[in-house]
């Protein structure tokens, strides 16, 4: 009986609602879009400029005369627990510098960082001072950043100290003045020497345009081909055979030739050379080199002469758990010069570093360069910049030197190796810190982080293909290129940029 | 049919039956309960091992370290190495892919001592090597105790809230009849059925908006307000307690609060329990609303957005992250092992088990 | 017990012309209820209607989290989308609904196993097997998600290294079976991995079972009727509102269904997209995409749906669902 009755009821009340909403729907929604400041292009000056100003009166009362300006770390490098106690200290000094202001440190975890900060600017809650962060951080929240052209001009800044390609870096396709150069990571070749000594193979070549010289003492270009063949000599099975030998095992590897380490498929074909997926026409392709990059890779990994890891070796203790130059069983990986600072901790094998081959003549070591960005929406643009301006000018080297990466400005660069490969790698004799400079010359143009329509969705696209490849053999990878090539188009023309 | 298995003729008395049942049907609970916890074993050995056995191929599955020996001031590997059918244990020091070198420990005034072969498909000499520190390492790292104290916070306080809050209104919709009762019941189960993510950002902006944000407010507070899954299950139960019992207490004088508070809830024991355990554990594994509402202040995290922190920053030490796993379910578990008494002691004392 | 709310206010909500000739024993019914029930109307004012209204508005606007003043009014082009041009959405549903398929199964027969397990007299040390089988339920989700993680990993996980070296089977290493990359089984892992949330329901069911009147059972026994015959005929129908419960319930999670895929592989619907459940689409369209605009329309759907099915369920109650209270 009851239940007859609750079933009745609950269809009059999908109904109502329905209706209610159908009916209603105008009268009761567009006041409540308005207080969440989220309403059309009229209103929303004033409505999140009242909410930051009744947040920032606040605090105000709390911290005296002082203006409170946020500080965002997540979207980079910082969210690692041993940057913690740097970082508290950078806002002390500062702090105990000035009067007036207070700065206040956010830390959130980088798996959470994108999702906490698009909150919080939604709240109307944003901070003011945001990184370090990179392209793709930026790219992730285009439109939310401050040009900074007028600050940088009313402030007198100096940016002579800076190369003008890394000061050009950072200036979006609106031509706005997003950030300035503040640390900067090359890429290059990382390899366990100890690898190439079992197998008596001389090491790969420290400066860019030499070449490979062999065992028998034969040159061989430094080029993409010599790189797989050196990788297969030093991919091995559980028995001890290499990956050129017939009796070789691809289900039982114990040690890999190549990896590119912690990249997404950008990052991976960008060692082909630069490109990108979108044309200027904002038509979706792969370049030429991509596609070649793309077999390249998926033949390394499920072809007869398997030299670089799947995702399944690539998430197993063979490689760490995912950190595989560390594990001390890859012998080359290519990786940025953050992974030097975080993540060799465990790796017990003498190691160096080495150039990036070269790909039909032409030489790619894909860059990152991160910054601190001010958001567009700071009540506090004047002292967010004064915040910024203590960060990459008057405590340029220790922040460099905390975030692990090299210092933008030229003046700190003289001697930064010597104290960081000191600090870093007490153990180790002659590492080849020339060859990380080397590689600026060598940097991706259009960089592998660069702009997509609607990023965030295309990233997922391509992740989605390569994860794919990734994690299946037998696939038909030209197939697959064409269907993530639909995929983005769709994604592109759904774009309302 | 039924007048003989009345009376059923069988070899053996009740007695030997009921204990070979029992010990058939224990045994192979016995044995369930072995693979559906075998996560859990897994879980405790791995958080038991060393970093180096975690990334070593053809570690062994019980925490072990490698035999190594020192020479020259350097540690290197030991391993069983064949040769002319003896078996000798060699530390492997200069490493080749078809001949090695080793030294002896019982001898290592011979010097290297060359041997032709793959070191590959040796066996590794391992030994039992339990590393309890990973558990103080972890604790440490993680900042339990910050952690706990604020799940406990967290999860005391909006329990109170929800139990009491679900029972004033289950007891509401159980036993009054009013217009449009339904109607409002219907409503309770749009709630539960509500996805969260519907009214997500609203809120935020509005808890913003009042200041709550960056305090534990915005997930204590809500909870004082009857949550739709407890009222649901609690007025199931109410509504199986026979009507007589309040019809009778309502002759004998008894007013509505006191037939609240001594008839309906001394029924319902047992389903007051379960909602405060659930409640409770709901609060305890909360992850998306602290996450949310506490985002930049780690001193104010529960234990689960601490722990997907701690996931992120030490992803290639499996064996901390197990540790750390371990040692969060352990207070639950403690708990659980008390608040299981009351439960218990709630079934009995209604006479539900008479 | 404080919340004693003005009669007013209560009549106020429901003086309607029509009512004022309510008897006495009406109004005492209509305060009293109101009284017991306001805590909970409160809270459903602030905290779901104005939000709810308010986020069908945002599915109105091409709301992009990260920059929220370039919202602007689309009308029903979220919608649109949504319903018919966006394969993603079906897709998401149809995951969903398979998994459903598997894991509710699963995990109720499970639970309902375990139960009557429990509740058996040939069980010996009950109050330990009860214990341990709820005690996974207590391990933070996050925790309990890592720890399978690493016991189904391919190389050093037990469960192949068990079915490698105890059955026989080719199970360890990237050829062998991947319990979390094969399309074919992620869902009965991801069922696997539920069983460890059983507790709740296990207790629930087995509150159920110890409420049924032994006397049920002594004449089912007089009778002559089978353990499974009373299992059918009495324990079933006893606790069925519980059974219901439980299902109910387990829909509406799954349609909810986030933290271990998310956990797992961070919402890529690895393997092949199958685990892009609704949940998971609606997660990264709001808070992976900031499309919060779109996101928004998902939710409404999610809700929907969640609706629909929950009067299936409701219609489909009265057939089977027994209530000793009436």
């Amino acid at each position: 009986m009851r239940n007859s009755k609750i079933f009745k009821l609950l269809c009059l009340l999908v109904l109502s609602t329905f209706l209610l909403v159908a009916c209603g729907g105008g009268d009761t929604t567009e006041p409540t879009t308005d207080d969440t400041s989220t309403s059309s292009d009229t209103t929303t000056d004033t409505s999140t400029g009242d909410t930051a100003t009744d947040d920032t009166a606040m605090d105000d009362k709390d911290s005296g005369e002082r203006v409170q300006i946020r500080w965002f770390v997540g979207l980079g490098a910082g969210s690692d627990e041993p940057m913690f106690a740097p970082q508290e200290q950078i806002v002390a000094d500062f702090n105990a510098s000035q009067d007036d202001i207070e700065l206040v440190l956010e830390i959130v975890d980088a798996d959470q960082a994108a999702g906490t900060l698009a909150t919080q600017i939604a709240g109307g809650n944003a901070p003011d001072i945001v990184g370090p962060v990179g392209i793709k951080g930026r790219d992730s929240f285009r439109g939310a950043w401050l040009d900074l052209s007028e600050l940088i001009e009313k402030n007198n800044v100096d940016l002579s100290d800076f190369d003008p390609g890394m000061v050009q870096f950072y200036v979006d396709r609106n031509d706005q003045q997003l950030g300035l150069p503040f640390a900067i990571f090359p890429s290059y070749i990382s390899y366990n020497a100890d690898l190439f000594d079992e197998a008596k193979l001389p090491y790969p070549p420290h400066e860019y345009g030499q070449p490979y010289i062999d065992a028998d003492g034969n040159e061989h270009e430094w080029n993409m081909d010599t790189l797989r063949d050196l990788a297969l000599q030093l991919t091995v099975d559980e028995n001890g055979n290499d990956a050129t030998s017939p009796d070789f095992d691809p289900d039982k590897i114990v040690q890999f030739g190549y990896s590119e380490v912690w990249t997404d498929f950008r990052g991976h074909a960008t060692s082909f050379g630069a490109g990108s997926l979108v044309d200027a026409d904002g038509n979706a392709v792969m370049p030429d080199h991509w596609r070649e990059a793309a077999k390249w890779f998926y033949d390394g990994m499920w072809g007869e002469n398997t030299f670089t890891p799947n995702a399944i070796y690539g998430s197993s203790e063979v490689l760490a758990n995912g950190n595989p130059f560390d594990s001390g069983n890859l012998a080359m990986g290519h990786t940025h010069l953050w992974y030097a600072g975080c993540c060799m901790g465990n790796l017990k094998a003498n190691w160096n570093m080495a150039a990036m081959p070269s790909y039909n003549g032409v030489t790619t070591a894909k860059m990152h360069a991160d910054t601190f960005a001010i958001m567009r929406g700071t009540e506090h643009p004047e002292e967010a910049f004064e915040v910024l301006m203590y960060f990459i000018d008057e405590r340029a080297a220790d922040m460099t030197e905390m975030y692990g990466g090299m210092p933008a400005r030229l003046s700190l660069q003289g001697d930064y190796f010597e104290t960081f490969g000191e600090n870093t790698f007490p153990d180790q004799e002659n590492l080849n810190w020339d060859v990380v400079t080397a590689s600026m010359a060598y940097a991706d143009n259009p960089n592998h982080e660069s702009y997509l329509p609607s990023v965030l969705e295309a990233t997922d696209a391509y992740n989605k293909f390569w994860t794919l490849l990734t994690n299946e053999p037998g696939l038909d990878v030209d197939a697959e290129i064409e269907k993530l090539l639909v995929d983005l188009q769709a994604i592109y023309d759904a774009s309302n940029e | 049919m039924n007048n003989q298995s009345n009376t059923p003729w069988h070899p053996l008395s009740k007695n030997s039956r009921d204990w070979i049942n029992t010990l058939l049907l224990t045994s192979f609970m016995l044995f369930v309960l072995f693979l559906f916890l075998l996560p859990f074993s897994y879980g405790i050995v791995t958080s038991l091992k060393t970093d180096q056995q975690m990334t070593t191929v053809g570690a062994p599955w019980w925490p072990a370290s490698a035999y190594t020996y020192e020479y020259e001031g350097e540690e290197y590997d030991v391993f069983t190495v064949p040769v002319d059918g003896t078996e000798y244990e060699w530390a492997l020091v200069e490493r080749g892919r078809e001949e090695s070198s080793f030294i002896d420990p019982n001898d290592p005034e011979r010097g290297l001592i060359v041997w032709e072969g793959r070191w590959r498909t040796l066996e590794q000499a391992w030994t039992l090597d339990l590393h309890w520190e990973n558990y103080i390492e972890g604790w440490d790292a993680i900042k339990f105790p910050r952690l706990l104290r604020n799940t406990v916070m967290y999860s005391v306080l909006s329990t109170i809230g929800a139990v009491s809050s679900a029972a004033l209104v289950a007891y509401g919709f159980a036993r009054y009849d009013f217009p449009r009762r339904d109607i409002l019941f219907g409503l309770v189960l749009a709630t539960i059925i509500l996805p969260p993510m519907v009214t997500m950002i609203p809120m935020y902006a509005f808890f913003n908006r009042i200041g709550w944000v960056g305090t534990w407010l915005p997930l204590i507070v809500p909870a004082f307000f009857a949550n739709g899954y407890n009222v649901f299950l609690l007025r199931q139960f109410f509504m199986g307690i026979p009507r007589a019992l309040d019809e009778a207490a309502m002759i004998d004088g008894a007013g509505h609060w006191r037939i609240f508070f001594s008839i309906i809830l001394p029924q319902s024991i047992p389903a007051l329990v379960a909602v405060t355990l659930f409640h409770f554990f709901f609060a305890w594994n909360d992850f998306l609303g602290p996450l949310i509402y506490l985002a930049g202040k780690p001193e104010l995290h529960p234990i689960t957005v601490g722990l997907t922190g701690f996931n992120g920053l030490y992803q290639q030490q499996e064996n901390l992250i197990q540790a750390v796993s371990l040692i969060s379910a352990m207070i639950p578990l403690v708990v659980f092992f008390f608040a299981q008494r009351f439960f218990m002691q709630g079934v009995v004392m209604t006479g539900v088990d008479k | 017990m404080d919340s004693i709310t003005p009669t007013e206010l209560a009549e106020q909500l429901t003086i309607k012309p029509k009512r004022q000739k309510m008897s006495r024993i009406k109004r005492e019914q209509l305060k009293w209820g109101l009284i017991f029930l306001s805590p909970w109307i409160i809270g459903f004012i602030l905290f779901y209607v104005i939000p709810f209204f308010a986020s069908f508005g945002f599915s109105l606007y091409d709301f992009n989290l990260a920059v929220p003043d370039e919202a602007k009014f689309v009308g029903a082009n979220n919608w649109t989308r949504a319903l018919s041009n966006d394969p993603q959405v079906v897709g998401s549903f149809k995951a969903t609904f398979i998994f459903a398929l598997i894991s509710l199964p699963m995990s109720m027969g499970f639970a309902l196993f375990l139960a009557v397990i429990m509740n058996s007299k040939y069980l010996m040390g009950k109050s330990l097997f009860r214990t341990l089988f709820y005690m996974p339920t207590m391990v933070p989700l996050v925790a309990a998600v890592i720890i399978w993680a690493g016991v189904l990993n391919p190389q050093q996980g037990w469960f192949n290294l068990l079915l490698e070296n105890v059955l026989g089977i080719d199970a360890i290493g990237s050829d062998g079976i991947l319990w979390l990359a094969d399309p074919q089984l992620i869902y009965f892992t991801l069922s696997f991995i539920g069983l460890w949330g059983v507790g709740n329901t296990m207790l629930i069911t087995l509150a159920g079972l110890q409420n049924v009147p032994t006397e049920l059972y002594e004449a089912a026994q007089i009778d002559g009727a089978s353990w499974f015959r009373q299992l059918i005929s009495i324990t079933v129908p006893m606790i069925s509102p519980v059974i219901f419960y439980n299902l109910v319930l387990g829909a509406i999670n799954l349609m909810q269904y986030f933290l271990v895929p998310y956990v797992l592989n961070g919402g890529t619907g690895f393997p092949d997209g199958t685990t892009n459940f609704i949940g998971i689409y609606f997660f990264n369209q709001s808070f992976s995409f900031f499309n919060m605009g779109y996101g928004a329309t998902l939710a409404w759907l999610i809700f929907g749906v969640s609706l629909l099915l929950t009067l299936i369920l409701f219609g489909s109650s009265r057939y089977w669902v027994y209530y000793a209270g009436e």
